[in-house]
């Protein structure tokens, strides 16, 4: 073990360099809470919802789409949308657009099976009742349904937040600028890769560590109230 | 634009090189995980207070950082402060069975704690030694309940095998990547091994789900 490494680490260089470090870090978090809404919330429920169709046209392709953003590989997902969607589709995407769609729909297809279950577990005298009462398909979602889904699918979405955290380190293999993409540009124009790698991986945790802490804490609250 | 097919076939040697660095990944991550798991999860059950601190902390530590994050800083500064050469395969894959512990630990400390107190108490008033009582009574129920999470771990750590594409270990994501960019056909290969990924992950998912409604019908 090489103990100079230790004496000699550079903390101007982490002092200088943390404005960039942090800048980055913030990118994970916007990401993150990006993907959490438009994709755990907003997309993750319609395709729960389409899940549910009675129509077969409805819900194959969304079972289909779900199950393949859930068994392939983020990093595949974030390349193939920057190399090949664009050639098939014509659209020009930068590196974050690409980078935040593949988080989206990974994040939907996780999230959607999360809120389905939620959905199932709404008592079926509830539909029946919505719609005995003549209701229209959108007020049953809407006033009776989603309410009640809610309180059973927001411990678990709660506890997806830390793997979307988490999950937006690997969008750095695009070109965009988050922690590791500026730990990666500092370290290689400074050659302080322990300083530097080291504070990233610091703050990483540290971010990690407050959603996981917090996390807990919302889903215990909410499991408590439900009781 | 034309979907060129035969470029994957004319460059499979290439890809099945990339798919062996995948499995070799994944075998050296999932011993570690498994061992340093089931220590961690001893750990937790000696009812010691230190120990069950001590491998907690542990848990949080690798859970919530990020793998990407922990990937890098293993493969830039281990071998700068312990003066050695390694490669990124093994510094990726040993990082990747850190992480893998982390998770099979508690999947291990959940499967025994499902087992039932009586059938634990039963063992012990029939005067079973902590041998037998492990071997015949916890384990086997402990280890049917522990098998969906561990084919659900399996498919991430799969996934996560891609991430060493980051600090350039040719496995199949980066492999396709390499070719895509090479040809100027990222749509055939990446689309590939998205297929490729797909039909493995895909299965193992259905079955660990399949398992999982049996176990809760029981």
């Amino acid at each position: 073990m090489d103990w100079t490494v230790i004496t000699s680490f550079d903390f101007a260089v982490i002092w200088r360099y943390l404005p960039a470090l942090f800048k980055g870090l913030w990118t994970n978090i916007v990401l993150t809470g990006l993907g959490f809404v438009a994709g755990g919330i907003i997309l993750g429920t319609l395709l729960a919802i389409a899940n549910l169709s009675r129509f077969a046209l409805i819900r194959w392709p969304s079972f289909i789409f779900v199950e393949f953003w859930r068994a392939t590989p983020l990093l595949v997902q974030a390349i193939w949308m920057h190399f090949a969607f664009p050639v098939l589709s014509g659209l020009q995407t930068t590196p974050f657009q690409s980078a935040l769609l593949a988080l989206v729909f990974n994040v939907s297809a996780y999230c959607s099976e999360i809120i389905r279950a939620g959905i199932l577990g709404v008592p079926k005298g509830q539909f029946e009742a919505a719609r005995s009462l003549g209701l229209p398909a959108t007020v049953m979602w809407l006033k009776i349904v989603l309410p009640q889904a809610v309180k059973i699918v927001i411990p678990p979405l709660i506890g997806t937040i830390i793997s979307i955290f988490k999950a937006t380190a690997i969008l750095s293999v695009l070109a965009i600028n988050d922690v590791m993409r500026a730990a990666q540009r500092i370290s290689s124009y400074t050659i302080k890769p322990i300083e530097i790698y080291t504070t990233a991986a610091v703050l990483a945790f540290t971010v990690g560590l407050i959603i996981t802490v917090a996390g807990a804490k919302l889903e215990d609250r909410f499991r408590r109230s439900e009781a | 634009m034309e979907f060129r097919y035969q470029i994957i076939f004319q460059n499979y040697p290439l890809l099945i090189e990339g798919f062996w660095i995948t499995v070799q990944v994944t075998l050296i991550a999932l011993t570690l995980g498994v061992t340093l798991g089931a220590l961690i999860c001893a750990m937790r059950l000696t009812g010691s207070r230190t120990l069950d601190r001590l491998a907690a902390s542990y848990i949080v530590f690798f859970r919530a950082t990020p793998e990407m994050v922990l990937i890098f800083w293993g493969y830039f500064c281990v071998p700068l402060i312990f003066q050695m050469k390694v490669s990124g395969l093994w510094t990726g894959s040993i990082t990747l069975g850190l992480v893998t512990a982390a998770y099979l630990a508690e999947i291990f400390r959940a499967g025994i704690k499902a087992v039932p107190v009586g059938e634990v108490e039963a063992a012990i008033a029939l005067g079973l030694k902590a041998f037998p009582k492990w071997r015949f009574v916890i384990l086997p129920q402990a280890l049917r309940l522990m098998i969906p999470p561990l084919v659900n771990y399996f498919t991430e750590l799969l996934k996560n095998t891609t991430l060493l594409s980051g600090i350039g270990v040719a496995e199949l994501a980066l492999q396709a990547y390499l070719l895509g960019g090479q040809t100027f056909r990222y749509v055939e290969f990446l689309s590939a091994i998205a297929l490729i990924y797909f039909a493995i992950i895909f299965p193992l998912s259905l079955l660990s789900r399949q398992l999982e409604h049996r176990e809760a019908r029981r």
